[in-house]
């Protein structure tokens, strides 16, 4: 592995800098190249998309970033991460929990009813991922104010229910409260929506939409669905086999794609997109 | 919440009655003398001969004599030991409690082992303790109870004369508070521990499997993600939702072992309904065998309804209905 | 499971029979499947040529009685001067015969009802199930027990009720596997290709449901043997055979003068368990790569 001791330039203003990364799994007597030397960067307050169709690495990709491995065989993981200028593949557990309390990254997944606990109250799951847990203004308070920002209009009722009891898009909407509980300045979001129906889709990536501005929040979503994309981020990465083949801004990437994987991408989204524009 | 109990306890019902009337069918189908065939080996003389066959209705339609036992247990009545002299049900009564107070020390001592094993093994990352883990479970599992019970007895009580070798104890005792304590507490020590080491490698076993299968969980990634260190996750997420699989097989556990730990109580000669049910087979007392399995399945039966209940108390999914 | 729907029934009957051979050999590749069939075909040989290697008949009555062990009685002798070590050799008969017999009874038992509620569903399932649920709410040793007490202790009778405790869990398994594989598309294909039932049931599906339903049998055997020890310690066993159980039986009597006589029979009963598990472990690390339960699912 290969630690680049100089940072390109600019790269100071980046909150998040990924060179080089490098996630191999071992497959009973196969190596997976999951992610393949792959260069991904993260600005303040902005918001990057990574597409790519299933496979192509993209879930590991912030994973690895966020150090929520798998239980897979790792068998390489190596590259140079940097938040805030902090070393994270190197950062001991303690440094690395200190982040996720607080002011660092946090992270939504997939499928929210499988990532929220089913024997506790909702209100105590967001509790416990709070800055400054048990401190301070009294915990109900400051959960029931992040389930108002995340679009509930009776935040008590839904703390004191269970998983099970709400829907699939109110499920997304408590895990993004969860998320936000420990104002982070960065999100990352894995297939936030693919779990959900059409229409709950679309509130719950205003939701998103709406926080990461008012909070100025960095936000990285992950999908395979260039519609999201293309409503909410600033830039995108398009990741084929474990590595990016392009990047561009949002706009540029529709408009003149460089890669014949982007392009067909694009080409198998357009009807979507135009069904969704269609109902906004 | 209300609704479940019922709908436990109807469904418990027939189940109770199916057994009862399995077991008079199963009585029937011993060839030869029915009147001999309910007493046993036990010489019958005329007048207990009558009496059997007017109480029992023996020259009526085999449908009528199944409902009239089906009454009779329900009212209490499993008939009358011969060889004992005395009522079933009395001997069952007598006998009951002794197999629960070893039950309940044992269930006692084998809960929090195997709670204490399951999670350990069950997070632990280094590879050695996993290695003693699936050795030792697997000679656990392997070792019958009885031989277990012999080689403490032979250790414990024969070698080193810590404990007594069987028994429950005086019946008449003249120690008071906890002297007295103490002196059950001596008869109890061998028997309750081999229960313990038997039922709590089986309880880690499924504490330890239910552990993992929690650990591999989403909210355990979200509990990571939200920067809990590694014994609040295991304290918080872990410990109740893998405690959860347990509380059904104890609970189910506890059904059986209250039916009699037969082969344990004849190892310690405890006196309980276990053994009741051997001497009542080597006597041929069939009246009393099949009383004892009877009131073993209500216990059981039971026991899994106040699990089922219990576990639903636990898991709201189940709790509101969900 | 999808690359078998595209695969001709033919070679796919040829593969699922071809398993025994090719994959039994993969046994020893796996080291709890090595250790546990070793012990399996030790004890068996065992068992098959006691008569020849015991060195004494066990039933011979020697003059020296509750003997220590010696390098004339290996492992002593009991309280009317038979030798521990021949008896042992000899109860690996009846504990082996009693564990396989049983286990293929229930297998028999348990899989005919676990494919008629698995395959027809409606109110035979229902019927079905709610038996099996009978059985599985009994405690399993005092249905055999109870059915011991009141018809006997022959040979027979014995694999019965030990049958009678375990087919319930066979025939579980086998119902899940066939609930299961009926809603399978080559399945579904072989309905409206107008195979005869039978031939679905047999053909078509065995050989798909069987693989986890040998493990099975394997644990079952174990479970098989630990009942007739606890039934023959209870002196219940069938009095004209020699087993194990019937040995500590005899041993409870004598702890405190001849630990050799429990000690050596119970640790003959540990090592077939143990052996089984093993065995039943390699066998589901074969049948089930990806499997990551250990000890035949004990774990």
């Amino acid at each position: 592995m290969t630690v680049s001791q100089s940072h390109m330039p600019g790269a100071a203003e980046h909150l998040l800098d990924v060179r080089n990364l490098k996630v191999h799994f071992q497959v009973s007597d196969r190596t997976v190249r999951a992610v393949d030397g792959v260069d991904f960067h993260v600005k303040p307050a902005e918001c990057v998309g990574v597409v790519g169709e299933s496979g192509s690495g993209k879930s590991t990709l912030v994973r690895a970033i966020s150090r929520l491995m798998p239980n897979l065989r790792v068998s390489e993981l190596s590259g140079d991460l940097r938040f805030e200028g902090h070393d994270i593949l190197g950062m001991s557990e303690r440094d690395l929990r200190a982040l996720r309390r607080s002011h660092g990254f946090s992270m939504i997944f997939q499928d929210p009813l499988g990532y929220l606990n089913p024997t506790h109250r909702v209100g105590r799951q967001i509790a416990e991922a709070l800055t400054f847990h048990g401190k301070g203004r009294s915990d109900s308070q400051r959960v029931h104010s992040l389930l108002e920002e995340v679009g509930f209009s009776d935040p008590k009722s839904i703390a004191h229910g269970f998983p099970h009891e709400l829907s699939g898009g109110m499920r997304q909407r408590v895990m993004i409260a969860i998320a936000l509980a420990s104002d982070p300045k960065l999100l990352f979001a894995d297939e936030p929506t693919t779990a959900l129906d059409a229409t709950v889709q679309l509130q719950v990536l205003q939701t998103l939409y709406r926080i990461h501005k008012e909070r100025n929040m960095a936000v990285v979503i992950i999908t395979h669905d260039l519609g999201v994309v293309a409503e909410l981020c600033d830039r995108v990465y398009v990741m084929q086999t474990g590595k990016v083949v392009e990047t561009a801004g949002t706009v540029d990437l529709f408009e003149r794609p460089k890669h014949s994987y982007s392009a067909r991408l694009i080409e198998l989204s357009a009807h979507r997109i135009n069904f969704r524009s269609a109902g906004l | 919440m209300l609704r479940f109990i019922l709908q436990r306890a109807l469904y418990a019902l027939p189940l109770i009655l199916v057994i009862i009337v399995v077991m008079f069918t199963l009585l029937h189908l011993i060839p030869g003398d029915p009147v001999q065939a309910l007493v046993g080996d036990y010489p019958v003389p005329p007048a207990y001969r009558q009496a059997i066959e007017e109480k029992y209705r023996l020259n009526d339609p085999f449908l009528t004599q199944v409902w009239n036992y089906v009454t009779a247990v329900l009212q209490g009545d499993f008939g009358y030991s011969y060889q004992n002299q005395r009522p079933v049900l009395a001997l069952i009564l007598e006998r009951a409690p002794r197999t629960i107070l070893l039950a309940s020390v044992g269930f006692a001592f084998a809960i929090p082992l195997g709670m204490a094993i399951g999670i350990i093994t069950g997070t632990t990352r280094s590879a050695n303790t996993d290695k003693i883990w699936t050795t030792s479970a697997l000679i656990a599992y392997a070792i019958p109870t009885f031989w277990l019970g012999q080689l403490l007895v032979m250790f414990f009580a024969l070698r080193l004369g810590w404990f007594p070798t069987q028994g429950i104890g005086p019946l008449v005792s003249r120690a008071h508070g906890f002297d007295w304590v103490l002196e059950r507490g001596r008869y109890l020590a061998l028997p309750a521990l081999a229960f313990a080491i038997h039922e709590g490698m089986r309880f880690a076993r499924i504490m330890r499997a239910s552990v993992i299968d929690t650990l591999s969980q989403g909210y355990i990634i979200t509990a990571r993600s939200k920067g809990l260190t590694r014994g609040q996750i295991i304290r918080r997420h872990v410990l109740r939702n893998s405690s959860l699989p347990l509380v059904t097989v104890a609970g189910y556990a506890f059904g059986s072992a209250l039916s009699g730990a037969v082969l344990l109580e004849t190892v310690f000669t405890w006196p309980g309904l276990g053994l009741l049910m051997v001497d009542s087979i080597r006597l041929r007392d069939n009246l009393t065998v099949v009383g004892v399995v009877i009131f073993s399945a209500l216990a059981v039966i039971l026991m899994n309804l106040l699990v089922d209940i219990l576990y639903a108390m636990l898991d709201p999914r189940i709790r509101t209905g969900g | 499971m999808t690359n078998q729907t595209s695969v001709p029934v033919s070679a796919r009957l040829k593969s699922a029979s071809d398993w025994g051979i090719s994959k039994v050999g993969n046994m020893m590749g796996t080291r709890h499947g090595a250790i546990g069939s070793i012990i399996l075909l030790l004890l068996a040989f065992i068992a098959i040529v006691a008569p020849a290697i015991a060195p004494y008949h066990p039933l011979q009555q020697t003059a020296a009685s509750l003997a220590p062990p010696s390098s004339e009685f290996y492992f002593g002798t009991d309280n009317i001067g038979r030798d521990v070590f021949s008896l042992i050799l000899y109860g690996a008969r009846s504990s082996l015969m009693v564990g396989f017999g049983a286990a293929l009874a229930a297998l028999l038992v348990g899989g005919t009802i676990g494919i008629i509620a698995g395959y027809f569903r409606g109110p035979v399932e229902m019927v079905l199930m709610r038996i099996i649920e009978l059985f599985q709410t009994l405690p399993v040793i005092m249905l055999v027990l109870c059915a011991v007490a009141l018809f006997g202790s022959n040979f027979w009778l014995l694999i019965a009720a030990v049958a009678l405790a375990i087919w319930p869990m066979e025939a579980r398994l086998v119902y899940g596997q066939y609930i299961k594989l009926r809603e399978r598309d080559f399945i579904s294909a072989a309905r409206v290709a107008d195979f005869s039932t039978s031939h679905i049931i047999f053909r078509e599906i065995l050989p798909n449901a069987i693989q986890p339903v040998i493990v099975q049998v394997a644990l079952d055997a174990s479970i098989a043997i630990l009942i007739e020890a606890g039934l023959g310690f209870l002196g219940l066993s069938d009095p004209s055979m020699v087993s194990w159980g019937q040995l500590l039986f005899v041993a409870q009597d004598y702890m405190d003068s001849a630990w050799w006589m429990s000690v050596f029979p119970g640790a003959a009963i540990c090592i077939a368990i143990i052996g089984l598990n093993l065995f039943a472990d390699g066998l589901n690390e074969i049948v089930d790569p990806r499997s990551t339960r250990g000890m035949g699912g004990l774990q």
